[in-house]
């Protein structure tokens, strides 16, 4: 009896086996993974960058980052170009591109995406701010945008939210026409109109849906959703009334060559479907990409040497199979931190930069990120205003008998006096290594180290009431702006607040505070460069590296090009059916 | 014939274990493992973890006969060290949960009435909880690291064994040797513990071989889960490092930690088995 | 018997309060904040001031306590924290796959396990009985871990037998997804059952009713499933039963690596996020599919052996 049963299942799973999916040539199919469950569609929530990547295929905003030019520069979108600026840096006019279709949705009466107003992008923006949504993008434009700030306090208490409740700051001129007041000049506010967050969503979607409107999204964008089952897949469909967008025709200087203008001046999209599947683990990832049922995949840490031969090129078993490599720096920082707030840290100097001497980046850089790393100076990742390339912090390279005598000086010789330090970290393999790499750096110079891992809320919390000793840390732009990295030293945004080493430094802030609200210019860049050299010497952190984004890519997919903000690109994308067709014939 | 002088049945029992060469390699194992264990963590005779040995990824050869991990450190080491880890998770988490596990159990099963409801209602509402949400809820409470391990195991690993002493002794308090000890003026106390429970022993030994092995494996799995030991080696921590090795070609982390838990798991579950063997009243004189 | 299950049933209710009051205890009490998680890097103090207010974790602790035992008898969790999805969808949507992958391999196993078991009993002793004992206790002597590792690895990618990762709702599609990780589960599985059953038919083996069954003239294997195999049924269907309503909330470790969209990836995805109202769904549900699991335990003891009785 056991035989027949372990026969049929035999039978039946070789049966499944050669139903199982096939290859598709007939039409252009994105195949991309996510490593991570999204939070839905709705745009006020799309804080991380799995949502915010799949925000961005169906929903669209004012502004975008040019797809090709480098460094980042900001191309209008739904707008019709870049907005007029007052004198005064506070009022924005936009004008709106004309004949912009909803996607088509049983939300509207006659089933037909109507044409897109400039009232949605009032309704989109104060929904950004309604206090009974609480969206995770409202730092974004927390005090920053006129009445708003009212607005929302206002209806807090109130049992609705008053929609119809005109603000001085968001403003419908005319149907294209569109107003901004600020109440400060808040020269960031243009990148903010690139973030997903922004995205412009039609009320009669969000009346409709109510709870469920993040599971049906109706944007303006390139694609509609056509499958959504959040641990498993999500697949989309190119949106027929999609409104005449084109392929940009001119980029950086090595674009011609590397063949990302082939497809200029074309309509977008470029292809007919996208096939997102959830796939959370890190070998299952590899091993789709390396089957072809990936067409992109960024690269992890222990498949580098696979990958990668000397650092640079792609192994060839892999270069025969037509796979690309991509190689960018990305603008981030990685750091342990110091908790100022311990009384321990706050005032010795010497402490700081003695552990900071003893810290081995090199040796971090070569162990976890291949030496594809930039040891950091300090806190701002080239790539943005304010990094500057010629200051060299005096406490980064590693010096074990400096270290020593720092520490001596600090009033611990040999490390004898001062207690165990606790190293926070979370609990990945990735994360413990580093942790332990800290803690074994440390040994060197007599400085014990307990390594403590969390789980995200947990290390969250623990950094929130200040009780978290030392942490190790990443933090990547949100804008490409030195703001966006120098507000993590900000006095005032202390913890809770982004400023989660409790930090504080009243020259630092003076200037900070100063900087932080005048327009790009010289001298805005200079006033970075000198906080850039003040965070540096002070040593708040310890820092690490700024990493580069390693990815890989088959032959078939056309244009892809790193974007830090790539929530636009897949319209970009493209597939090449004949070169796939070849190709897969040498997996 | 329940009677029997207990000394005696455990000598006979030693004995026939002795005969099963199986058996007394399984002890052995078992008794070399605890000796190394031991040394472990006195710190005698066994190679020193921390210190890097040379290159990191070394593979196996010469003196390093595991090779190194990716700091460099001798996976050997690694290796020895995480039996002690190994070793006392089993043991103490068999300490907390086997007597939790047979008292419970047997209260519950011998009196039956009001105790079998609130025991029961214990039981049920503790074991209706999926296991892996006690442990990590555990963990997370009392903070990571070998204690937190320890007792999230020990707390949730009684409730099988309790459940199932709970059906034997409703079993056996139905047997006649078991009225019979009540006809002759035996109490509750002396008919539990000196006449049901020896009988259902065999069970009991299953159940620690069981849970050592099953804690073993379970300190694999909180570490996956980043749950696990912290801050030393543990046969948990190197096959969650190895996760990511396997596919560059570096498999002696895995290799090393995964063949030191087999042989381990394997000789308790030989052992358990003979013991049972051995050990149980009802295949004497077979 | 009747009153007997009424009573049981009606056990329910001091059992969800237990459970109610674990969770709450672990999750509003222990656990960390959920609302700094909820609101990302750039919350801002006022803003998690608010975001607890409306998820009530401002109000004092035995409110809170009431909340958790209100959802957990109307059943009412309402929606994720942290993917915002209404519980009930994500329960809907998750129980397929994890069922999909987890009956046919615990069926399986359990079945080949009784049969490997009764076989291992009648060679009692000779080489064949030790040979597949030692086959399945090695099985089970091996890190999931690795054998996930090493499966996904060379089964899948190398030889290209099953799928890598992924799932398909519709039969048989699913099929070819679940078949490596149910593989495992069943590998994993054969061991400790086997092993289980073996000494629950020895232990009848020696009973004296098989040995004048035996002096009847019966043969062996008559005596092993006529009689053996009904008289171990107690503590076979113990065992069994109470591993059922585990399968509904699926497998964690292997439904995360081969990306099955069931239960167990969305309990470990709440554990890691602190979505407390999936978790406790989680456990509400569980205890309650548990309850009733362990009540048909004790019916199907009056049914296997009429000696025990229920009162």
């Amino acid at each position: 009896m056991s035989k027949r049963i372990l026969v049929s299942i035999l039978s039946l799973t070789l049966f499944a086996l050669s139903c199982s999916r096939e290859q598709n040539f007939d039409e252009k199919v994105l195949n991309l993974i996510s490593s991570q469950k999204i939070k839905g569609f709705d745009p006020i929530y799309a804080a991380d960058l799995y949502s915010a990547n799949e925000v961005g295929k169906v929903y669209e905003t004012l502004l975008e980052f040019h797809y090709l030019k480098r460094p980042y520069e900001l191309t209008p979108n739904l707008a019709e170009s870049m907005p007029e600026v007052s004198k005064d840096g506070l009022t924005y006019t936009f004008k709106i591109k004309k004949g912009v279709k909803f996607h088509d949705s049983k939300a509207f009466a006659d089933g037909k995406g109507r044409e897109l107003k400039a009232d949605d992008f009032v309704y989109s923006f104060k929904r950004l701010g309604d206090p009974k949504l609480q969206s995770t993008g409202w730092w974004v434009w927390d005090g920053k945008i006129a009445g708003l700030n009212e607005w929302r306090e206002k209806n807090s208490t109130a049992e609705k939210v008053n929609y119809a409740e005109e603000i001085s700051g968001l403003k419908k001129i005319d149907d294209y026409t569109l107003q901004v007041k600020l109440n400060k000049p808040f020269p960031q506010f243009l990148y903010s109109l690139a973030m997903p967050f922004t995205s412009v969503v039609a009320h009669e979607a969000v009346e409709k849906f109510g709870q469920e409107f993040q599971n049906y999204p109706v944007g303006t964008g390139p694609f509609v959703l056509d499958y959504f089952d959040n641990s498993n897949r999500i697949v989309y469909k190119r949106n027929p009334t999609f409104r005449d967008k084109f392929y940009p025709s001119e980029g950086e200087a090595s674009d011609e060559s590397q063949g990302l203008l082939s497809d200029a001046g074309k309509k977008l999209p470029l292809v007919e479907k996208i096939i997102v599947n959830i796939v959370i683990e890190a070998q299952p990832q590899w091993l789709n990409f390396q089957k072809g049922s990936a067409d992109l995949l960024g690269v992890p840490k222990d498949n580098f040497d696979q990958a990668i031969v000397g650092g640079k090129e792609i192994a060839p078993e892999m270069a025969k199979k037509g796979i690309r490599l991509s190689m960018v720096p990305s603008l981030d920082v990685t750091y342990i931190a110091f908790n100022h707030n311990d009384p321990l840290f706050t005032s010795n100097l010497k402490l700081r930069q003695a552990l900071s001497l003893a810290y081995d980046r090199v040796e971090s850089n070569k162990l976890f990120f291949n030496n594809t790393a930039q040891i950091a100076q300090s806190i701002i990742p080239p790539g943005i205003a304010g990094h500057k390339k010629e200051y060299k912090n005096a406490f980064v390279d590693r010096d074990l008998e400096r270290a020593k005598k720092l520490l001596k000086e600090a009033g611990y010789p040999e490390g004898k006096g001062l207690p165990e330090l606790t190293y926070e970290t979370v609990g990945s393999t990735v994360s413990r290594q580093q942790g332990e790499f800290f803690a074994k750096c440390m040994s060197d110079i007599g400085v014990k180290v307990k390594i403590s891992t969390n789980t995200w809320p947990e290390l969250v919390k623990k950094t929130n009431t200040k009780t978290a000793q030392m942490f190790g840390m990443a933090w990547g732009a949100d804008y490409p702006d030195a703001e966006n990295f120098l507000s993590l030293m900000y006095g005032p945004n202390e913890s809770p607040g982004s400023n989660s080493s409790n930090y504080k430094n009243a020259a630092f802030d003076k200037i900070f505070a100063q900087a932080a609200i005048m327009q790009d210019s010289p001298e805005r860049t200079a006033l970075y460069e000198k906080l850039y050299e003040m965070v540096g010497d002070d040593v708040p952190w310890i820092y690490g590296v700024h990493r580069t984004t390693v990815s890989l890519n088959h032959g078939w997919l056309k244009n892809y090009k790193y974007i830090e903000f790539n929530h636009t690109q897949s319209q970009y994308l493209n597939v090449d059916l004949e070169t796939k067709k070849e190709l897969l014939k040498k997996f | 014939m329940q009677d029997q002088d207990t000394k005696s049945l455990w000598g006979d029992a030693f004995s026939r274990l002795v005969r099963d060469r199986w058996a007394l390699i399984s002890l052995i194992i078992v008794l070399a493992y605890s000796l190394i264990a031991l040394l472990a963590s006195f710190g005698v005779g066994v190679p020193d973890w921390k210190t890097s040995m040379g290159a990191e990824y070394l593979p196996p050869g010469g003196s390093l006969w595991l090779g190194t991990d990716l700091f460099g450190r001798d996976v050997f080491a690694k290796v020895i060290h995480g039996t002690k880890i190994a070793m006392s998770v089993g043991l103490v988490t068999s300490l907390i949960a086997i007597p939790i596990g047979v008292v419970i159990g047997a209260l519950a099963g011998y009196f039956g009435g009001w105790i079998d409801d609130i025991i029961s209602w214990f039981i049920t509402t503790f074991s209706s909880i999926p296991n892996i949400m006690l442990l990590i809820s555990i963990t997370l409470i009392l903070g990571k690291g070998l204690t937190s391990v320890y007792l999230a195991l020990g707390m949730t690993g009684w409730v099988g064994l309790a459940r199932l002493i709970r059906g034997e002794v409703m079993k056996h308090k139905e047997r006649e040797y078991v009225q019979a000890a009540g006809a002759i003026g035996g109490g509750h106390l002396r008919k539990l513990f000196i006449h049901i429970l020896p009988n259902v022993t065999h069970l009991v030994i299953i159940n620690t071989s069981l849970q050592f092995q099953t804690a073993i494996k379970s300190e694999v799995i909180l570490s996956y889960l980043g749950l696990g030991v912290q801050g030393e080696p543990s046969w948990g921590t190197m096959i969650d490092d190895a996760r990511m090795e396997l596919a560059r070609g570096v498999w002696w982390q895995l290799a090393g930690a995964t063949v030191a838990m087999f042989i381990v798991v394997l000789a308790f579950n030989i052992l358990g088995d003979a013991l049972r063997d051995a050990l149980d009243p009802k295949l004497k004189g077979k | 018997m009747t009153n007997y299950i009424i009573r049981r049933l009606l056990y329910l209710i001091p059992v969800i309060f237990g459970v109610s009051f674990i969770i709450f205890i672990l999750f509003n009490v222990v656990a960390g904040d959920p609302a700094p998680l909820l609101l990302g890097k750039h919350a801002t103090a006022q803003q998690i001031h608010d975001l607890r207010e409306q998820l009530g974790l401002n109000k004092p602790l035995f409110a809170q306590y009431m909340d958790v035992v209100r959802s957990s008898f109307t059943l009412d969790f309402g929606r994720s924290w942290a993917t915002r999805q209404d519980i009930y969808d994500m329960i809907r949507q998750g129980a397929w796959p994890s069922l999909t992958l987890t009956i046919p391999a615990f069926a399986i196993s359990t079945i080949v396990s009784v049969l490997l078991s009764l076989v291992v009993a009648f060679y009692r002793g000779k080489g064949i009985d030790l040979f597949i004992r030692f086959l399945c206790i090695a099985g089970m002597s091996i890190s999931s871990v690795a054998y996930i590792l090493f499966f996904q690895y060379f089964l899948a990618y190398k030889m290209g037998w099953f799928e890598i990762s992924g799932y398909e709702p519709e039969f048989p599609q699913f099929l070819s997804y679940v078949a490596l990780p149910g593989i495992i589960w069943i590998v994993l599985s054969l061991g400790p059952d086997v092993r289980f059953f073996r000494t629950v038919i020895l232990d009848e083996i020696y009973q004296d009713y098989v040995r004048t069954a035996r002096a009847k003239g019966l043969g062996e294997i008559t005596v092993l499933l006529k009689h053996v195999l009904r008289n171990a049924m107690i503590p076979i269907i113990t065992y069994v039963v109470i591993q059922i309503p585990f399968l509904i909330l699926g497998a964690l470790l292997l439904e995360s690596f081969f990306s099955i969209p069931g239960l167990g990836g969305i309990t470990l995805n709440a554990l890691n996020s602190s979505d407390f109202p999936v978790i406790k769904a989680m456990a509400v549900l569980s205890s309650i599919a548990y309850i009733l699991f362990s009540l048909l335990t004790d019916v199907l003891y009056t049914l296997a052996d009429p000696r025990v009785k229920l009162k």
